[in-house]
This record gives structure tokens, C-alpha cells and sequence, in this order.
């Protein structure tokens, strides 16, 4: 009767971090990333769909990572393609990499503002309090906002055409919806 | 009695060990952060304009390196199931793809300059046959403007084969397939190139019938029509290479 009582209070005392714990977990489920170039003679996009990403919410702060392939960018132009992959450093360094801190609080916001680092060329990039908006598809989180990035974050030379440099300026927009598991 | 004492050490050995548990979890949590939260630095900015830090110099953290130790509350790249093969770095081809860039660069670059005199011999291209009184073709001045315009096609043509040699001669990357607007510029290279091989060509014949006192026929009589065809799908083939062109001049 004693190591019945012991085994059962061993029990809950086993369970109880795991209830005030409260975690979940979420996985990308589709996305949609999308760079955006511009010079005095074009305007380009280059979105990628491949990428993969996971979130953990534990203990009120929620980590999402987000991974894409540099290659798998496409522009609509195989040929702008490999220059942005060599521009980029993209066989060297082939993966374009993000890392998102925010209160898991805010996964009840419509805005959520992260703190965002970014492996991408070969550097590694903060930026805080990137604003995304949130959205409620069903059972999914759906997820868009635009990284406020540039060349000179990322050390790579800014690439010309006609002798005309793009602009410094590289905004990286996010469509990923997540779901959670 | 000995059982009995056993039985009881077993449920305090069990107690102990639940209660030497949550000990565990603080301590994998709390493990070394190298990403900074959104303490402090969040409530300094504005929602409107998110601010960047210093880019991090050590390049410990690149995704082809080994990862840090993480929590275990974060993510890893190798949670996302990318193949090794798509995470590693691969230096042959980034060599490959500075060399294909550094020779297009060359190409770009002699392609343009190779407009100048092309449009120039075009230009000066109808004033080698200028017709008189009588509607015979006369030579006004002959020599200087046959000259001058057949040394505008040879730095045309030489300049064209320089550009066409670093095009040509650029690493093909494996696995490449060609989609876009680099198609129609590769397709209309079909067009100007033979046109480049023929122009020279007839422009001689015409050149040397000139000289002779004749009236440039045969053959040789369309080489201003090739010479226009040929400018024409060149210029094309520029613009299809640069396609779209959203003229902003106004923004930065």
C-alpha cells in the first residue's frame, strides 16, 4: 500500500513540469519566399517555394526556423538565376537560413514582431521587431511579412546590368503558412 | 521484514528520482544563447521600422558548418530534412560560377561596345553608293567613305566575335536548363551570327565590284539587306536579354 502511495506521488510530481511546460509544435506547411531587385531598368522577383521550417513554442517563447535552398530561388530567368548564385556565394554557402524569436504570446496577436537572424552568403544578420501579420486559415497559421534586408547586410557586391547597379535594398517577403502538429 | 524494507526503498528511490526531473528541464532551457530575445532591444524600436545589428563576424554559424549546441526548445537545420548533399557547400561550382560570371561580364561588355560601330555602319552604310545625274552610281568621295565604312564592319565584326567568344566560351553550369528571356537572346543568335559570317562577306564581294568600276550585283547586292537583318535581330537580342525594362530612373 506505502509503494503504491510513493509510486503514484512519484507520478505526479514526474508530470508536473511537463503540464506547466505548455508547449507545441509547428511545421511549415506551405511558403512562398520571395526577394525583390530593382534597378532604373527592372524590377525583379525571385521567389522560392522549397523551403522547410519548424517552430517550437516551450515556456512562453516560441523558436521557428526556416531553411531554403539559395538555388531554388527563381526569377524567370535561368540565367539571372546563376548570377544571383554566384553574387550570393550561393554553392558556397547554399543555404538561406532564419531564425525568429517572439512571446508566444503573440501568436494571439494579428501582429507578430520577431527578432530575426539570418544566415544567408555567408553572414549573419539580426533584425529586431520585424513586423508579420498573422492569419487564421482553418487549423493552419498563415504568416506574411517582408525582411527588411540589403546587399551590404550580407557583404555580397551589388550586381549591375547595362553598367547600372540594383538598388541596396533587398526586401525578402514571406507568405508561409504553418500548422501545428 | 526484508521485503517490506525493500518495497519501501524502491518508492523512495522512485520519489527521489521524480523529484530530481524538473531540475533537469531549467537547466537544458537555460542553456547558452547566442540569439538575442526581444527584451530590451524590441520595446527601443518602433513597430514601423525594424532595426538591424551588426552582422555577426564569425562564421561559426553558417549553415554548412557544424550547428552550436542548441536548447532543446530550438529548432535545427537538420530537424527540416534537407539532404546533406543541398547543405553542403560545394567550391568547384562556386569557382565555376565566378568564372561564367567574370566571362559574361566580358561578353556583356563587348556586346555593347560592338553597337557603336555596327549603328555607325549602318549609317554610313548607304552613302558608299550615292546615284547622280544620270542615275549612275557614283562614288562621293569614292574611296574615303567605301574606306571608312568597311573599316566600321571589320571593328564590328571583330568586336562581335570577341563578345560571341566569351558567351560561348562561359562554364556551362550542369544541370542548367535555359528558361526566360536568355532563350529568345541564345535563339536570335541563329540569326545575327550567321548574318555576322555573311555580312563581311558580301560587303567584300560588293567591295571589290566597287573597285572594279562595277555595279555591285549578284549576291553581293544583299549585303545591306543581311547587314540591316543582322543589326536588327542583334539590337533584339539585346533588348531580350535586359526584358522587362521598367524604366525608374526616380528611384534609387
Amino acid at each position: 500500500m506505502k509503494y503504491k502511495i510513493h509510486a503514484m506521488a512519484a507520478l505526479w510530481l514526474a508530470a508536473l513540469p511537463a503540464l506547466g511546460q505548455n508547449s507545441s509544435q509547428w511545421m511549415l506547411v506551405q511558403s512562398a519566399l520571395t526577394y525583390h531587385v530593382s534597378s532604373p531598368v527592372h524590377q525583379v522577383n525571385g521567389a522560392s517555394h522549397e523551403a522547410k521550417g519548424k517552430g517550437v513554442c516551450q515556456d512562453g517563447q516560441c523558436n521557428f526556423l526556416v531553411a531554403a535552398p539559395v538555388k531554388s530561388f527563381d526569377s524567370g530567368d535561368s540565367n539571372r538565376d546563376l548570377h544571383m548564385l554566384e553574387a550570393t556565394r550561393g554553392a558556397q554557402d547554399p543555404m538561406v537560413v532564419v531564425r525568429a524569436k517572439f512571446s508566444e504570446a503573440e501568436l494571439q496577436q494579428s501582429t507578430i514582431y520577431a527578432d530575426l537572424e539570418v544566415q544567408f552568403a555567408g553572414q549573419t544578420q539580426r533584425y529586431s521587431h520585424v513586423a508579420f501579420q498573422r492569419q487564421w486559415q482553418g487549423n493552419e497559421m498563415r504568416i506574411t511579412g517582408s525582411v527588411p534586408s540589403t546587399c551590404s547586410d550580407f557583404k555580397f557586391e551589388r550586381p549591375s546590368f547595362l553598367g547600372l547597379l540594383i538598388s541596396n535594398d533587398i526586401p525578402v517577403r514571406v507568405d508561409a503558412t504553418w500548422k501545428q502538429m | 521484514m526484508v521485503l517490506k524494507l525493500f518495497k519501501s526503498m524502491t518508492g523512495v528511490s522512485v520519489l527521489l528520482f521524480a523529484l530530481l526531473v524538473p531540475q533537469v528541464s531549467p537547466a537544458q532551457s537555460s542553456a547558452p544563447n547566442t540569439f538575442p530575445t526581444s527584451g530590451s532591444q524590441a520595446s527601443q524600436n518602433s513597430p514601423a521600422a525594424p532595426s538591424k545589428q551588426k552582422p555577426s563576424p564569425s562564421s561559426s554559424s553558417l549553415p554548412s558548418a557544424p550547428q552550436p549546441a542548441q536548447s532543446q526548445q530550438e529548432p535545427s537545420l537538420q530537424d527540416l530534412g534537407f539532404g546533406q548533399s543541398q547543405m553542403q557547400a560545394n567550391p568547384a561550382l562556386q569557382a565555376r560560377l565566378n568564372k561564367r560570371t567574370e566571362m559574361l561580364k566580358i561578353h556583356q561588355r563587348l556586346g555593347i561596345i560592338t553597337l557603336a560601330p555596327m549603328v555607325a555602319a549602318l549609317i554610313t552604310g548607304p552613302t558608299v553608293k550615292v546615284k547622280g545625274k544620270d542615275g549612275q552610281i557614283l562614288k562621293v568621295p569614292s574611296s574615303t567613305n567605301l574606306d571608312f565604312h568597311a573599316a566600321l564592319g571589320s571593328a564590328t565584326a571583330a568586336l562581335y566575335f570577341a563578345s560571341a567568344y566569351y558567351g560561348e566560351l562561359a562554364p556551362r553550369i550542369p544541370g542548367e536548363k535555359k528558361r526566360g528571356a536568355i532563350r529568345t537572346h541564345v535563339a536570335l543568335a541563329f540569326i545575327h551570327g550567321p548574318g555576322m559570317i555573311l555580312t563581311p562577306i558580301l560587303g567584300a564581294l560588293a567591295f571589290n565590284q566597287e573597285q572594279n568600276g562595277e555595279k555591285v550585283h549578284g549576291i553581293a547586292s544583299a549585303h545591306g539587306a543581311v547587314a540591316t537583318v543582322t543589326a536588327l535581330a542583334y539590337g533584339a537580342s539585346i533588348v531580350a536579354v535586359a526584358w522587362p525594362i521598367h524604366l525608374k530612373f526616380w528611384e534609387k
